[in-house]
């Protein structure tokens, strides 16, 4: 680890020395302020308009006059908030660890060999994505109802157990990962079970944990499939409850913010934990 | 389809067409029933309103317990249609008008006059608004009593008439006044002159029809074998609508955008279902002078507004059940009901007893003038027209994207448009 | 990847032979069988409903129509616009699904670590936003009344913009309002993919005197590019459903049906109401349409790395 400190800003001095000027590195940083701005505001006036009292909600003005946490206390109160955010988390991180899982397995048999009807059951997993979900909703709610699991949790995770952008991604990232290091393991009498998990995943996590965050947030969003299933806010997601706030009579700005806000942090704090497997992935493969 | 459900389904549907007749007097042995229902997927008052009412039936009915099931409104019909193919439980339904016809026709809506005792059923309609109950009516059959239901208004900013010199207690009662207001408006503000919730999907056709048939147009005939929008009558008025947006009066705006440029005063009149009362008091609250009339005319054309929202129809199939859901039904459409409807979700009664009688809401009402127009609307309202056969949707939506095409578009060709949209729902009807 | 060939160390058996053969079937096995219940038998399905006039329940006929589910769909006024649409869509969504996120997951790779994350993580916060709320914040801040970018534009001198009610504008700020949702999920995507990348090779190019653009072009890029290329068939054949939610939510397919893109227009007209004819026949279509696509990229790709051997 050391090393890789030491290293890290040697980079940058490498970099100034070859462009005597180092323009392009302010203006560098000047976009990705930019950028960072646009991609942050609305986040932040998320949060800002949250805190309005009702009157005040439809101000324009980028300043609070006066906070409030009442729309926290009403989104809490009209809707079952709380447990819906423990059956979202639930759902996201089962669906996550579960694709994850099968995309594992799935990845290292269409990386590892080739065999028959490979490309063919390749193909088939990316055209998955073709198929409009609202096509394959009514008969896997049917499906659903006759194992009797209406109004479940499990229901919302059944149909998720595989994905091709997971088996996709996990299929790329171990063609990139050098033969040798599998031809050796084979050698020591490692059987495949061993270097899928003690080798590859281990040298993979990073993109893992990448993977890892967008499949949760994916899930996390899902609504179309949950508003067919919900028979009870009790046994929703948090999607559902946001959209209670949205009426054809009018939304209600404040509580939907202030629904929002909880709804996004969880996925804030798996992203943060998260990134740091992506960053100590990087670490690693910068000592190798 | 899985044979399984298919053929435990047709054995309770033939079961219940062959005891259809048998209604139970009362319900004796404790049963639930399932109540779809789309006030309770939204939080706030309708929610509220709405478990307050079940829980009053339930206490006045110790045997029946309701379960409702919260389905947004533009779902559910999709999700009663699924609930049925899948073998669920459906009893009441909170139907939109829209979809009347194909709850009817295709998923087994009952008639109240095939399922309620004739006497039972002639008391309960005692009472009620007349055209209020044609609202639920396919060719003389009541398939749904009208329940959360509102009539359109025009809305304007009494302080923007002012500021252009206009006359706020004098509104704009016809389409000619309305141009001649926005032309004002246009030329002294910067204010949005009219928008209106005629145009989007979520609007359908429901103010549409109201306008067409106003100046004696219509977009289908009476017995709903075909499309006349495109009829000279419907044509005039449609282009009336092109020279307001020519005009730079009647602004194209999304549903939201509306109802928020409404709701902020940045628009001076805004003609849209009086279901959006609510959001618009509390918009307006310390901000500016919000007022509403009836919905405009055709010069000297009585205007013939129709309503949106929704009516309850029974789909059990269960003797009991039906008995339970009837019950359920004669309550929330009683005076008790329709008085927690009107005060506390902000929808129109169709018991005039509710708005007349002190022991009511007589006094709640003259506290709220904005709530005067609908009910002056309430005595002359029509249903709303649900489009026939399976295609319902696509014909609706085709007819209003041409429609907003002739209003909005850059071809001057307004009959052309119509015609040719005409020609093409005509060959989607049944 | 031939390892396969490895010989078996303990002869040629009848089992470990079976085993070999049936160990890679195995392995995939959890995720295709997740696809054939799920998506593939239902599709099979709605390929037969397709060409027949049916509402699902057992109770109503079900009439075979031949095609005509099929030549109501492409006889919609608005199917040919939305194609254009769709095309549209893409055409935008590309630079910044892909190319923005490339620009900057390389260079923040060569930041110090404390700099690299914080871009990083602040450029994924649209990420982790409802897409319901990103549509609200961002109907406020284009507002042509009060929204702070008209605001800014007046300011200048300008006249307001109605970015969200202009026919000829919608689209194009659908397509931003998609795609800034959408750069810290390319961006994260593609770090992880930079990050994976032997920093040995580019310790050895740098030690030679390759410049900071020649690593670029001839390690990182190369080494991205399946990376990229998953990323630009993600956009190519999901961008008309990425775009969906912001299309619902904004303008609803207007002003004048020009946001409305292949997937809201059958989803208005199929999957939004359960017709099950016109749902079905949809999603033949899309299926078939952008398979053709995909089939049409990957042919591509391999035409281009044939050439690059």
């Amino acid at each position: 680890m050391t090393d890789t400190a030491l290293q890290a800003p040697a980079r940058p001095v490498a970099f100034r020395l070859r462009f005597g000027t180092g323009w392009q590195r302010p203006l560098g940083h000047g976009l990705m302020i930019l950028l960072s701005l646009l991609s942050v505001f609305p986040i932040y006036w998320m949060i800002l308009t949250s805190l309005r009292p009702e009157n005040e909600i439809l101000s324009t003005r980028i300043w609070p006059d006066a906070a409030t946490l009442d729309n926290y206390a009403y989104a809490l109160s009209a809707i079952p908030m709380l447990r819906m955010l423990v059956n979202t988390f639930v759902v996201s991180a089962v669906v996550t660890a579960i694709q994850i899982l099968t995309g594992i397995l799935a990845g290292y048999g269409f990386s590892r060999w080739r065999f028959r009807g490979a490309s063919l059951l390749m193909g088939a997993v990316a055209l998955t994505w073709l198929v409009p979900l609202q096509v394959v909703m009514i008969p896997n709610y049917l499906l659903v109802a006759r194992l009797g699991m209406i109004d479940t949790l499990g229901a919302l995770i059944l149909p998720h157990t595989a994905s091709a952008f997971a088996i996709l991604l996990l299929v790329q990232a171990m063609r990139s990962f050098p033969s040798e290091v599998y031809e050796a393991a084979r050698m020591d009498g490692a059987n495949h079970a061993h270097i899928l998990w003690h080798i590859v995943v281990p040298n993979l996590r990073g993109t893992i944990a990448s993977l890892a965050i967008l499949v949760f947030i994916s899930t996390w969003n899902e609504y179309f499939w949950p508003l067919l299933l919900t028979r009870s806010a009790q046994n929703s997601v948090v999607q559902i409850g946001l959209q209670m706030f949205i009426t054809a009579e009018g939304t209600q700005w404040g509580p939907l913010m202030a629904a929002s806000t909880l709804a996004s942090l969880p996925i804030l704090a798996i992203y943060l934990v998260l990134q740091r497997q992506v960053i100590a992935s990087f670490m690693k493969s910068g000592l190798r | 389809m899985k044979p399984i459900v298919v053929s435990a389904a047709l054995a309770g549907l033939t079961l219940g067409a062959a005891q259809a007749q048998t209604m139970p007097a009362e319900i004796t042995e404790p049963v639930t029933i399932t109540w779809y229902n789309y006030n309770l997927a939204s939080a706030g008052n309708g929610a509220d309103a709405t478990r307050h009412l079940i829980d009053l039936f339930e206490a006045a009915h110790p045997n029946i317990h309701v379960e409702g099931v919260p389905v947004p409104p533009q779902n559910i019909t999709t999700r009663v249609q699924a609930d049925l193919v899948a073998g669920q439980q459906v009893d009441l339904v909170q139907v939109t008008f829209n979809a009347l016809g194909f709850a009817a026709e295709a998923l087994g809506a009952h008639a109240l006059e095939d399922i309620v005792p004739a006497a039972e059923l002639a008391a309960n309609f005692e009472g009620m608004v007349q055209n209020g109950l044609d609202l639920g009516r396919i060719d003389g059959r009541t398939y749904a009593l009208a329940y959360t239901f509102s009539t359109p208004v025009l809305y304007y900013n009494a302080d923007i008439f002012r500021q252009v010199g206009l006359d706020p207690e004098n509104p704009p009662q016809t389409w000619a006044q309305i141009a001649e207001a926005g032309r004002v408006i246009r030329d002294h503000s910067d204010h949005i002159p009219l928008a209106s919730g005629m145009f989007g999907p979520s609007a359908g056709d429901w103010l549409m029809q109201g306008v067409l048939r106003s100046n004696n147009g219509g977009v289908i005939n009476a017995d709903r074998t075909a499309m006349t929008f495109a009829d000279p009558a419907s044509l005039e008025a449609v282009q009336m609508l092109r020279d307001l947006a020519q005009e730079g009066i009647l602004v194209n705006l999304d549903v939201t955008s509306q109802l928020e440029s409404m709701a902020a005063g940045n628009a001076a009149m805004y003609l849209q279902t009086s279901a959006v009362q609510g959001y618009l008091i509390r918009g307006a609250e310390g901000n500016y002078d919000l007022r509403a009339t009836t919905m405009p005319g055709f010069g000297d054309l009585r205007p013939r507004p129709n309503n949106s929202g929704s009516g309850l129809a029974i789909f059990s199939q269960d003797p009991a059940r039906q008995r339970a859901a009837w019950e359920l039904m004669k309550f929330v459409t009683s005076n008790e009901g329709y008085t927690i409807i009107t005060r506390d979700i902000g929808y129109l009664p169709l018991r005039m007893a509710v708005v007349e009688s002190p022991e009511y809401l007589a006094g709640w009402v003259s506290e709220h003038p904005l709530l005067q127009p609908n009910l002056q609307q309430l005595s002359y309202l029509e249903p709303w027209t649900p489009m026939p056969g399976p295609n319902y949707v696509q014909i609706a939506t085709t007819m209003m994207d041409a429609i907003e095409m002739a209003v909005f578009g850059d071809n001057d060709d307004v009959a052309g448009i119509l015609t040719a949209a005409q020609t093409q729902t005509q060959g989607l009807l049944p | 990847m031939s390892l396969a060939s490895v010989a078996p160390r303990h002869g040629p058996n009848r089992w470990s032979r079976l085993n070999r053969l049936v160990r890679p079937y195995l392995y995939i096995l959890p995720a295709i069988a997740t696809f054939v219940i799920w998506i593939y038998e239902p599709l099979a399905r709605a390929f037969v409903l397709s060409f027949q006039q049916w509402n699902l329940m057992p109770t109503a006929p079900r009439r075979w129509v031949g095609l005509e589910n099929y030549e109501n769909i492409l006889a919609l006024p608005r199917f040919w616009q939305a194609l254009e649409n769709t095309g549209l869509y893409l055409l935008g969504l590309l630079p910044m699904a892909v190319l923005l996120p490339l620009a900057i997951a390389i260079f923040t790779q060569d930041l110090s670590g404390r700099t690299r994350n914080l871009y990083r993580a602040l450029i994924f916060v649209p990420m982790i936003v409802p897409p319901v709320v990103a549509a609200a914040v961002w109907r406020w801040m284009l507002d042509p009344h009060n929204g702070i970018v008209n605001g800014a534009i007046g300011a200048l001198g300008g006249d307001p913009v109605r970015f969200l009610s202009d026919p000829h504008l919608a689209l194009w700020t659908i397509t931003f309002i998609t795609g800034w949702k959408l750069m810290g999920f390319s961006t994260l995507v593609l770090s992880a993919a930079n990050a994976s990348i032997d920093g040995s090779l580019i310790e050895a190019a740098r030690l030679d005197g390759a410049s900071t653009w020649e690593i670029v072009r001839d390690i990182r890029l190369p080494l991205l590019s399946p990376a990229i290329l998953l990323l630009v068939l993600m956009v190519i054949l999901l961008g008309a459903q990425w775009s969906f939610s912001y299309i619902h939510v904004l303008t609803e397919g207007g002003p004048l049906g020009s946001t409305t893109n292949i997937y809201y227009l059958l989803w208005q007209f199929g999957f939004g109401s359960l017709s099950v004819g016109w749902s079905s026949a949809s999603a033949v279509i899309l299926f078939v349409g952008f398979s053709l696509i995909a089939a049409l990229l990957f042919w591509l790709k391999a035409k281009l790395s044939f050439h690059d051997d």
